[in-house]
């Protein structure tokens, strides 16, 4: 029991209201004020969070427990939130975006990640998912001006009310079958391991839909699409991120125990996270192929990434799935920082025609997306495909070798959208004149990063392995 | 092991000089062409240095990797381990030797985006030499995969009119095999750690304790694909000639001549020894397949009309006959294949260039375009002819050496195998000869052509040194063959063990007629 375990949590929610609090009261001026407090509210973030690694903290009765898994995570955030915030310095203010909302919402979202990580009991969770979807609603939103931002917010709203009205239900029925709101117990509170309890699986099935929606599994991801398209690009690397990776930690927590231990859960759950997994996959790469706008064939791909990270849930390896989401963190990020700066002033968004000859008049911007989209797409020797290959090796380890080969299969179908892409930027002259005359520095240290972040896990991940096997050897 | 330079690590030098020579090129000014070709090609000239110092080096008298070098990477037996044997010391040397020439090959028909091309050719390079030299499994799959990007942009920039189709279809062709395979290097890693409670990924270790059974034909499998797929073996060619006869002249002959070689290296470096008794039972159907590619790949050049396709589809009959001699697993047709891929190697490439040659000066390269180009260009015209009849098998150039020691071997297990084998032979010289006939001799096609002028220096120090390296290894196949003789007989003596029914029982025998070395009798 300790204060330390809060720290980080309290940091960021002191600077989401500085930010609002400097955006209401000095209006256009506290722009930049509001961003530099959001900045240091994160570094002091990051601070606590390394503070504590190895330190096991809990508080509330352990119903928030810091443990490494969900250190690293909010690590991620934490630097995930940097990046949105750096990307969208410039972009804000060319597109009528009060930077301090944005900041402010970003923060409370963050918030809301860290609690959903660090959580132990359901309705942390669901506290934690709450304050999570109604910042996020609103960061889609952002854009008022625009017609397509106000439609995605408005879907992400509707559809993201009915999963929290699920995941409620299913909370219900599971607390009044088993009389237990502990991650852990869900299901073994019937006594006799191998039996399935009905009410408890019925509630958790629920729970698992809803959860399922947060990560834009299929066939609960038709709102993606149109949400990460019309949302405004930083905000769309970030949900296209973090709320999938607290998503996914959850279910982790929840499923590793009912899977890990076999029997009739098992049995019942196994095959659903299996074939979720399948069906996102190819759902995300075969719409992925059709599409002409870039950030929606990213929309998709991060659709199809779902499909992948599942994969490591299936297994219950949570170091693949922590390493998964670091190195897409950097991989996903830098392809959304990319397009941010692709973007023209009038709004649109860059359609693949547009990137054309884009290898001759922004050799650097070209090269560095080139990296993202072969990370993306699994080539060695980038971060991408050592993720890959520790999920899918550990899936095949743990016996999931179907799933593994269904998983290639839909990397390889990936490939030819990304290549796409590629071949575009490097093999097409240009039809019109794309230019970026732009000054970001902000924005071009967050490609710098992410380029940085994408080659390092590739050929030296040694000290974040270290790191993430070490946190994980008491969990898994 | 390493007496030439103690203490330099070799190999590892030859594989990433060329990765450190791209990355230089990223600083040399854009406009400076002339310094970006020259720094390309003095460091793919290093490159060969070294790798001829390590062919000189290289004793091979164990049989065991030479110039190992090894240091942990990733963890749980994902290391970096490198080294040479008889089986990948001469590819080394054949991918080192053919860098420089590519480059030299694109000095002019490459005029755009000078820097991004030499660049990725040496980032080729590193990948081609990185494959051969990988003693871990993990790492051999890192340049295998990692080569097809370098691939992929040098035909998808400066290839031909439907560059996008051939590169997308060479890309997904090679990926469909070869994720399988990194699915197989996943299952091999949790059987070996079930078996040893111990992570390795050493293919040496993998080798010495086979898997079982029905696992095996699972991975022989899922590997086989990935390299059958790059030979490739009939019916998975149909994306070589669409690849090559897009891609420019530097990197059809790096695609001929060394990345094909990456499939038929890959089946004697892992496939088989890997899963001895899955290969032995697969190969009387592989070496259907590799004879249905030989007779087809020839028939298919008789008809057609591309010189380019027309090398391409040679090059399909070709391998096949390389893939026979493979799956024939006895000492002269292992022996046979070694060395025939790296005449394959040298003859492909150099005829790949000559048609480069042609197609720089005419602007076409459709075969009824061209005719009598020997009477203004007499020089080009010997080495061209030089290059067809070595990629024939002529009696005194290397693909004969090749080829004969093949045959013996192929004969040995398989008679009626080798009789149809022995049709790429005649077929071969049907239609290299008739390509020679139709392009060189007969009327001169656009006499007033003042381009068709014979060879400058530049394209002669492409052409010789390899025509000189023909007639050399036909009159002294030893001096390759002697450095394979130890690792072949271990190779085979390691399978040997393990599937001791589908091989032959005879002692091999090894033809006395180029061993530079009295003929040992029994190994």
């Amino acid at each position: 029991m300790s204060f330390l375990a809060l720290a980080p949590i309290l940091a960021v929610v002191a600077g989401a209201l500085i930010s609002l609090l400097l955006e209401a009261f000095l209006g256009r001026k506290g722009h930049e004020l509001s961003a530099t407090a959001a900045v240091v509210s994160l570094l002091a973030a990051g601070y606590f969070i390394v503070r504590s690694w190895n330190l096991e903290l809990g508080y509330f009765a352990a119903r928030l427990s810091l443990d490494p898994l969900a250190l690293l995570l909010m690590a991620v955030f934490v630097v995930l939130g940097a990046f949105v915030i750096l990307m969208s310095l410039a972009y804000a203010s060319r597109r009528d975006i009060a930077l301090g909302q944005l900041c402010g919402l970003l923060l409370i979202a963050l918030a809301g990640l860290m609690i959903m990580v660090s959580s132990t009991d359901w309705l942390v969770v669901f506290l934690g998912l709450e304050v999570l979807s109604v910042a996020s609603y609103a960061l889609t939103g952002l854009r008022r001006s625009d017609p397509a931002s106000s439609e995605a917010a408005a879907k992400y709203f509707l559809m993201g009310s009915f999963a929290g009205a699920f995941f409620v239900f299913g909370l219900a029925i599971l607390f009044g079958t088993s009389g237990s709101m502990s991650l852990a117990s869900g299901l073994s509170g019937g006594g006799v391991p191998s039996a399935l309890p009905a009410g408890p699986a019925v509630g958790l099935g629920l729970i698992v839909a809803a959860l399922f929606f947060k990560i834009a599994v299929a066939p609960f991801h038709m709102w993606a699409p149109d949400v990460y398209e019309g949302a405004p690009t930083p905000v769309a690397a970030f949900l296209t991120i973090a709320p999938k990776a607290a998503g996914l930690v959850v279910l982790l927590r929840v499923l590793a125990p009912v899977l890990g231990r076999g029997g009739t859960a098992a049995a019942v759950f196994g095959p659903v996270v299996s074939a979720a997994a399948v069906l996102t996959m190819f759902a995300g790469n075969l719409a992925a192929l059709r599409q002409s706008s870039v950030k929606r064939l990213l929309a998709y791909s991060a659709i199809a990434h779902s499909g992948y990270l599942l994969v490591a849930v299936a297994a219950g390896d949570g170091p693949g799935l922590v390493f998964y989401l670091i190195a897409y963190l950097f991989m996903n990020a830098g392809a959304f920082a990319v397009l941010t700066a692709l973007e023209g002033d009038d709004g649109g968004t860059a359609t693949l025609d547009g990137l054309a000859g884009l290898g001759r008049r922004h050799p650097a911007l070209a090269a560095c997306l080139a990296v993202f989209l072969l990370s993306l797409a699994g080539f060695p020797p980038t971060a991408g495909f050592l993720a890959k290959f520790y999920v899918f090796s550990g899936a095949v380890a743990k016996g999931h070798v179907v799933l593994v080969v269904a998983a290639v299969l839909a990397s390889l179908v990936s490939v030819a959208y990304y290549l796409k892409v590629i071949m575009v930027m490097y093999m097409k002259d240009a039809a019109a004149d794309l230019t970026i005359g732009r000054d970001e520095p902000a924005l071009w240290l967050v490609v710098f990063l992410c380029v940085f972040g994408v080659v390092q896990l590739g050929l030296w991940p040694g000290n974040l392995l270290t790191l993430i096997r070490q946190g994980s050897s008491g969990l898994f | 092991m390493n007496g030439l330079l103690p203490g330099v690590p070799l190999v590892t030098l030859i594989t990433f000089l060329p990765l450190a020579g791209a990355l230089a090129l990223l600083f040399v000014k854009p406009g400076s062409d002339r310094a970006l070709r020259l720094l390309a090609l003095a460091v793919s000239f290093a490159t060969l240095a070294l790798s001829l110092g390590l062919f000189l080096g290289f004793d091979g008298a164990s049989g065991l990797p030479e110039f190992v070098e090894r240091a942990s990477w990733l963890g749980r037996g994902l290391d970096y381990h490198v080294g040479v044997d008889g089986l990948s010391l001469s590819l080394v040397l054949l991918a080192a030797l053919l860098t420089p020439i590519a480059l030299l090959s694109s000095w002019r028909s490459v005029d755009r985006r000078v820097k991004e091309f030499s660049a990725f050719m040496l980032l080729l390079e590193t990948g081609m030499i990185g494959v051969f030299v990988s003693l871990n499994l993990f790492l051999f799959y890192v340049f295998w995969e990692a080569m097809l990007i370098p691939m992929y942009f040098l035909i998808g920039i400066w290839g031909g009119r439907r560059r996008a189709y051939a590169t997308m279809k060479f890309v997904l062709f090679t990926m469909s095999g070869s994720l399988l395979m990194l699915v197989g290097i996943f299952a091999i890693q949790a059987a070996n750690f079930r078996a040893t409670g111990a992570y390795s990924l050493t293919i040496a270790d993998l080798a010495a304790a086979p898997f079982a059974p029905g696992l095996q034909t699972w991975l022989f499998l899922a590997f086989g694909l990935a390299f059958a797929v790059k030979v490739p073996l009939f019916p998975l060619h149909t994306w070589l000639p669409d690849a090559h006869v897009e891609a420019p002249t530097a990197a059809s002959v790096l695609l001929a001549a060394v990345l094909l070689k990456m499939g038929a290296y890959g089946f004697v470096r892992l496939g088989l020894p890997l899963f001895p008794q899955a290969a032995a039972a697969f190969a009387p159907a592989l070496s259907v397949l590799a004879v249905i590619g030989v007779v087809y790949g020839g028939l298919m050049a008789l008809v057609q009309k591309d010189m380019k396709s027309l090398v391409a589809y040679s090059s399909v009959s070709h391998m096949g006959l390389i893939m026979l001699a493979v799956f024939s697993l006895n000492f002269e047709a292992t022996e046979g294949a070694l060395f025939q891929m790296i005449n394959h190697g040298l003859s492909t490439g150099a005829l790949f260039l000559c048609v480069g040659i042609l197609y720089e000066r005419t602007g076409t390269r459709v075969i009824a375009d061209h005719g009598g180009a020997a009477a203004r260009m007499p020089i080009f015209a010997g080495l061209f002819l030089a290059s067809m009849l070595s990629s024939a098998g002529l009696p005194g150039l290397n693909g004969f050496a090749g080829e004969i020691l093949c045959f013996f071997g192929i004969f040995r297990t398989s008679r009626v195998m080798a009789v149809l084998g022995v049709s790429t032979v005649i077929l071969s010289a049907v239609y290299l000869l008739g390509l020679y006939r139709r392009v060189m001799h007969g009327p001169l096609k656009a006499p007033g052509d003042r381009r068709l002028c014979d060879l400058d220096r530049r394209e002669l120090a492409m052409l010789v040194p390899i025509v000189v390296l023909m007639v050399f290894l036909g009159l002294f196949p030893g001096t390759v063959l002697r450095k394979m003789d130890a690792s072949v007989s271990r190779y085979l003596d390691s399978l040997r063990k393990q599937a001791p029914v589908a091989l032959t029982s005879r002692a091999p025998a090894r033809p006395p007629l180029w061993s530079a070395r009295p003929a040992e009798p029994e190994r």
